[in-house]
Formats: C-alpha cells, sequence, structure tokens
C-alpha cells in the first residue's frame, strides 16, 4: 500500500493501545469453512496452498546467514516464536528470488534485493554497535532496540550511510506484515472470514453477524 | 459483419492502445460507427470465475506491477495503489467508486486564480456522464443531493455497510449532509442492449481485487463485448514499444510486443490510453508529440488521507460495496484556507491491506501490532478525495534504470503544495471529528495520495500542452490521447466515471472531424 511518509508515531506509546477491540477468535474456523459451498474453487485452491507451503529451510535469494538474520528479526515484528510460525522470511525470500515488484519503490533505495542484504547487514552492524555483538546473539530485548533504533532513522553502522534506514525499514515491516496477514491463520486470528463469500454477505450493517462468521470467545490472552 | 481478426499488414482505421476506462469505451464507439478497430492491451484476457481467488494475495496478478520510481517528499504508491493490468485495465480492480465531478472542477483558475480551467464546461460532459452511468450500470440516490440537476440513476443505492452507517451517525452529530454514494456496481440485475445480463452485487466487498459475479461495471463486461459485439478485435498480451511514421509525420503502424514476437499493425489513426504513466512514457520514448515540452509535466495524485477508527460495534469492514456513503458538503467549504475540495467517503477495508497500512501509518510492529489487528472487526475509516493542483516540481521522466523489457523505468517526482497541505489539514481535523462524533477510539491518520492525473495536458494552446480539446495531439495528424493523462486540472472527484465520459467524448470529436 502507500509507504507513508509522515512523522513516526511512537510504537511504544502506551496511548497507541488504549480502547483497543483486542478480542480472542476461535481456533478451527478455518478448517471448518474452506471445504464449503461457501468458498468458491479459486479461493479454495489459493488459500489450501498457502496453509500447506512447507517452511522455507533453504532460501533462494539470500545466503543461509542473510536468512536467519531476516527470520529472527521478522520473529520480533510479528512477535512470532515456537514451531508454529507463519513463514514470513520464506514468503519475502519467494519474492526476491522471483525479481517481482509491487510496481513501484522509493526512488532513495535501490532495487529490492540490494536493499534487503544491505539493510540485513546493517541491522548486525547495529547490533555490534549497540551491543557488541551481532543480532543473532542478542538477548530479545536486546534485538528489540536495535530494531527501534533502524526505525527511528538514525541506527549506527555503515551499511546505512548507503540506504535510507527509515524507508527500508518501512518497507520490510509492510512486507512481513503482509505476508503475516495473507496466511488463513492470522486470518482466522483477527475473525476475518471474508474469503468465504461465495454466497455474498446479507448481514452486512453494524453489528450484524452471519452463522458462519466466528463470535470472539474472549478478550486476548 | 465480424471481419476479426485483422492482419497485422491491413491497414485498420485505428489501434487503442489499453482497454481500461480510457480505451474501452472509444473502443465501443469507433466499433459501433462501422470503423475497424484494433484494440492492443498488454495485460491478459481474465476468466472472473476460474482465474479471481477471494484473496488479496491472490489477486495482485491484476496490477501494473513493472516497477515505478517514486521521488519527492510525497512518494506516490503505484501497483495496487492505482494501476492495473489484464483486458480491462484498472477498471478490473477501481471500487466502482463513480462519482461525477462538479461544474465548479473545471474551472479552478477562474474561481481561484489557480490551476488551469478545462477547454470545455462541464455542460460538455454532462450527456455522456448519463450515457456512462447507463451503460455500465451504476447504482446511486435520486435525486442527488449536491451538483447541478440531472437525470436518475438508473439503479437505486446499494445498502449501506457498517463504515457508511458510522459516517453517517458521526456527519448527523456534526450537521453535515451525507447520502449513500454512486457506485458501479448493481442493485439489482442489469442489462443492456449488446451486454450480457449482469446479476446484483452480493456484497462481498471484494471489488478491488476483482469482481468475480460480474456486477462491477468494469470494462470486461460493459464496453468491451459491447466493442467485440460491434466487430472491434481486442488483441491480448501486446505491449506496444513504438510507432512508424511518414514523411508527414503521421503514424502508420503502432509496433508492440507479443509472446509471439514483434509485430507491427498498420492503422490509419492512434488512440493512446494507457494512463498517465505509460501513455506520456511511451511518448518520451519514442520522442512523440512533445513539441511543446509538456509530456510527462504537470503529475497530479489526489489528496486521499484516511481517518481510520475502532468501535464497540462490530464493523466486520470486508463486507459490502467499500465506498457506501458520499459526503459532497466539503467540495466547497466555506472556513477553507486552500482551492478547490473534497468529497469525504466512508470505507471498508480488506485485512492484508488495512495491516499493511497500520505497519507504514502507525509504524506498530511485535505485539501491539498483533493486538491492534485483533479489533480489525472494529475497524472503520473516512477518506477523502480531494483536488491536487498541477505544479512545475511534479512530474514524470525517463530514468537510467531498466525494467525487465529493457525499457527505462519511469521516475515520478511528486511533493504535496501548500494547497495539498491545507486541504489535507482540513479533512483531517474533521475526519477525526466525525470518527469521536461517532463514537471511535484509537483514530488515526493515514496521509497518502491517490490517482495518477496529468502528464499530457490537453488544452487549446499548442505552446503549453500536449493535445487540443478533442484529445488529439497537436504535433501529430492522426494521434488522440484519451485517459487521465490529458487532464488540465485533476477534479475533486475519483477519475474512473470522467475518464470514461472523455473518452466517449473523445470518440464523438474523432468521427465528427473525420466526417467533416
Amino acid at each position: 500500500m502507500d509507504k507513508d511518509t509522515s512523522a513516526a508515531v511512537p510504537r511504544r506509546d502506551g496511548s497507541a493501545t488504549a480502547g483497543l477491540r483486542d478480542h480472542r477468535y476461535p481456533a478451527g474456523t478455518f478448517a471448518g469453512l474452506i471445504g464449503t459451498p461457501f468458498v468458491t474453487a479459486p479461493t479454495r485452491a489459493a488459500l489450501t496452498a498457502r496453509l500447506a507451503k512447507p517452511a522455507v529451510t533453504a532460501p533462494r535469494f539470500l545466503d543461509a546467514g542473510e536468512f536467519a538474520l531476516l527470520g529472527a528479526v521478522c520473529d520480533r515484528l510479528l512477535d512470532q516464536d515456537g514451531e508454529r510460525r507463519i513463514d514470513v522470511p520464506g514468503a519475502i525470500d519467494a519474492r526476491l528470488a522471483s525479481g517481482e515488484t509491487d510496481g513501484w519503490r522509493y526512488d532513495e533505495l535501490p532495487d529490492d534485493g540490494s536493499a534487503m542484504k544491505r539493510g540485513l547487514a546493517g541491522f548486525d552492524e547495529t547490533a555490534r554497535a549497540m551491543a557488541g555483538r551481532g543480532f543473532l546473539e542478542l538477548p530479545l530485548d536486546d534485538r528489540d532496540r536495535v530494531i527501534e533504533a533502524v526505525q527511528g532513522g538514525h541506527p549506527a553502522g555503515r551499511a546505512w550511510a548507503a540506504l535510507p534506514a527509515k524507508r527500508f525499514f518501512e518497507d520490510l515491516l509492510a512486507a512481513a506484515t503482509e505476508a503475516y496477514y495473507a496466511h488463513p491463520l492470522a486470518q482466522e486470528e483477527i475473525g476475518y472470514v471474508g474469503y468465504a463469500d461465495a454466497r455474498g454477505w446479507q448481514q452486512i450493517e453494524l453489528g450484524q453477524r452471519e452463522a458462519r462468521e466466528p463470535e470472539p470467545v474472549g478478550a486476548a490472552l | 459483419m465480424s471481419r476479426i481478426p485483422y492482419s497485422p499488414s491491413e491497414e485498420v482505421d485505428a489501434v487503442v492502445v489499453g482497454t481500461g476506462a480510457g480505451g474501452s469505451p472509444l473502443l465501443a464507439r469507433l466499433a459501433a460507427a462501422g470503423l475497424s478497430v484494433v484494440a492492443l492491451e498488454a495485460g491478459r484476457v481474465l476468466d472472473p470465475v476460474r482465474d479471481f481467488a477471494r484473496d488479496e494475495e491472490a489477486q495482485g496478478f491484476l496490477f501494473w506491477n513493472d516497477e515505478r520510481l517514486s521521488a519527492g517528499d510525497d512518494p506516490v504508491a503505484f501497483g495496487r495503489n492505482n494501476s492495473g493490468t489484464g483486458v480491462g485495465g484498472s477498471t478490473l480492480h477501481y471500487t466502482a467508486y463513480t462519482v461525477r465531478a462538479q461544474p465548479a472542477d473545471l474551472r479552478l483558475k477562474t474561481d481561484f486564480g489557480v490551476a488551469e480551467d478545462w477547454p470545455f464546461d462541464y455542460e460538455a460532459l454532462a450527456p455522456y456522464y448519463d450515457e456512462v452511468e447507463a451503460t455500465i450500470g451504476v447504482s446511486g440516490p435520486s435525486p442527488y443531493p449536491w451538483g447541478p440537476a440531472r437525470t436518475p440513476y438508473p439503479l437505486k443505492p446499494l445498502p449501506l455497510n457498517g463504515a457508511a452507517q458510522l459516517m453517517q451517525r458521526g456527519c448527523e452529530a456534526l450537521g453535515i449532509r451525507t447520502s449513500p454514494a454512486a457506485n458501479a456496481a448493481l442493485s439489482g440485475s442489469y442489462a443492456t442492449d449488446g451486454t450480457h445480463f449482469r446479476p446484483a452485487c452480493h456484497n462481498c466487498g471484494f471489488c478491488q481485487a476483482g469482481c468475480a459475479t460480474g456486477a462491477k461495471g468494469s470494462a470486461d463486461v460493459t464496453w468491451l463485448p459491447l466493442a467485440v459485439a460491434a466487430g472491434a478485435e481486442i488483441r491480448p498480451e501486446c505491449y506496444v514499444t513504438g510507432f512508424e511514421r511518414d514523411g508527414t509525420g503521421r503514424i502508420t503502424a503502432v509496433v508492440y510486443r507479443t509472446p509471439r514476437g514483434d509485430e507491427r499493425q498498420r492503422c490509419r489513426a492512434v488512440f493512446l490510453c494507457a494512463g498517465a504513466i505509460e501513455t506520456p512514457r511511451l511518448l518520451l520514448l519514442n520522442g512523440l508529440a512533445n513539441g511543446s515540452g509538456q509530456v510527462g509535466r504537470n503529475f497530479m495524485a489526489h489528496t486521499g488521507i484516511q481517518v481510520w477508527g475502532q468501535f464497540d460495534d462490530f464493523v466486520r469492514p470486508f463486507k459490502g460495496i467499500p465506498g457506501g456513503l458520499i459526503s459532497e458538503d466539503t467540495h466547497r467549504p466555506a472556513d477553507a484556507d486552500f482551492a478547490g475540495g473534497y468529497l469525504l467517503q466512508s470505507i471498508g477495508v480488506m485485512p492484508v491491506t488495512y495491516a499493511s497500512q497500520v505497519a507504514r501509518g502507525r509504524k506498530l510492529w511485535g505485539p501491539q501490532l498483533r493486538a491492534h489487528m485483533r479489533g480489525y472487526n472494529n475497524t472503520a475509516g473516512i477518506n477523502i478525495l480531494g483536488d491536487c493542483l498541477p505544479y512545475g516540481h511534479n512530474y514524470m521522466e525517463l530514468s537510467d534504470e531498466l525494467d525487465a523489457r529493457g525499457l527505462p523505468k519511469p521516475r515520478v517526482h511528486f511533493t504535496m503544495g501548500e494547497n495539498e497541505r491545507r486541504m489535507t489539514e482540513h479533512a483531517d481535523r474533521l475526519m477525526q471529528r466525525i470518527w469521536e462524533a461517532a463514537g471511535a477510539r484509537d483514530i488515526w491518520s493515514f496521509p497518502r495520495n491517490a490517482h495518477i492525473i496529468g502528464t499530457a495536458r490537453m488544452g487549446a494552446d499548442a505552446d503549453g500542452s500536449v493535445v487540443d480539446p478533442d484529445g488529439k495531439a497537436h504535433d501529430v495528424p492522426n494521434l488522440y490521447i484519451s485517459d487521465n493523462s490529458t487532464w488540465p486540472s485533476a477534479l475533486g472527484a475519483n477519475p474512473a466515471l470522467t475518464i470514461m465520459a472523455l473518452s466517449l467524448r473523445t470518440a464523438d470529436r474523432f468521427l465528427a472531424n473525420r466526417g467533416a
């Protein structure tokens, strides 16, 4: 979507989350709906394939070290850990390997692939400058401090002299976020079932819900 | 009667480059007049039932994804923000929001002393607006609350979704008039002579990912079937790269790349309808029609700031026509400190699009991003569609960087002027108040600039414009341009309807001149 140029809104601003409708939705909604006539054939094919895709272990564009670093950064950006991660770095690597673009880029950034390689090198340089070790060797809190420095636009490290950190980070965060929320299980987490629209929607007004739409099962844990 | 397919060596009456909002209405018009016409479309033929998944990521093929370089202080997003491909062009992904321009939009210079007036007035467009609305099937309120008296819409308005109801609530509290918006999606089943029966919109909300039912008035289910029925040939996967000309400067053939190799189509006239980046790019690549030096100049992008909020009520913002409610009370605000004005529209949103904007605009990540997104079903937005003035500092040029086809990538410079900043601030304040009055929490603004306009200005003066008021190039006797490149000013209205109306007018002017 639009790459934003406004002043930064502080991520750690406590007011940012005040009043959030932070619901917890039931698991299993996607599995229950995907095989029904509420889902068209091309939709079912696309989503089933995405769900079944094994996590990338051998990257095609990045080298192994870069890919591990990208994975560690994406884990923090999407707050993922454990075994059942949505494969965000794999999706990003696949995109870069394909050479496909989203139709534009900031003129002040190099091509997507070069930007990614330089930016990942930059994360490591900033980590060493801030904490004396590479990003992957840092505890999670320190990783977050490095990410905040990059997002802030003035991180330490030579790589950033040739790569505007703020723009690079914005593109990286958007790519990671899009890869995450395109996944059926991420959509299930936010209570989205818009893919089950083969018969359209009749209950579209405020507060209305059709039987196949999930209700929250409580506040987020 | 059909003589298609035409042979590339046969001299056809006209070649139309692009099958979107600019190319497809005139293709239908010229074919109906009995002309031999061939449309060259860079994209593929798409089958909505077979090809269109109800999924944002899977539908990425609808967008023009050749890379463009965005420069300036307010770089404009392309790709899915405003640029399409496929037989039907950008109408495949437009949200079907089909508001008319108002008469004052065409005379900013007269009224405010800025920008340029259009070389004709609203009355020249009005009958074409009527015709477009009837052909594509626009659902809207009658009478319409703003602008001059007009013929009734062919269909009653679409039902309001949650975001529309919330905007209604907020505006009512502030004394702002609202109305169901005009949208080219059918509130009832519809057919016209020459188009197939089309079913009513079933509120899936996926307009921007391509309509799978034919309820949306995209070119592939309206103008293009009409054109084909009248004998036009549509040639997909033909990417135009150049033109052959004779000693007098007339274009004699259009050169294009296909999966089969390079081809050329001989022709008597050319209509360039490739949009406000690819049209000037083709002209610059070929050194064509640029005696004025104006090709690529005056690039404009509508002000389009969005304000989002989360509500106690469940909105489930993926349902229903995305832009359900409109207000044009802000067309010329009494307290404006800027020229021109804007309209307000409620907006629903799909989850990946919203998440991406939260990432870019709110800059949230980690647990805060995930928590914010768990409020997706309670989210609704309002945005504006506002005028934009032409400036010398906003332009499109060819860069030194080559794309996958070996052609220079376009670089587009865009920096909002004082007028756009003031308008955006005015709108931001107002929309925040509307959302507060409607009960929103966690309100936030996402500044953005939308549609691409300008770059091959229309005008009577050959020194200051690229095409004349009929759309004909000043410098090339048989070249016409029909898309939003020719607009002298941006208009405070979503562009598709006006592009289509102007396309019909351009065709009629061509036919009249031809007969003369």
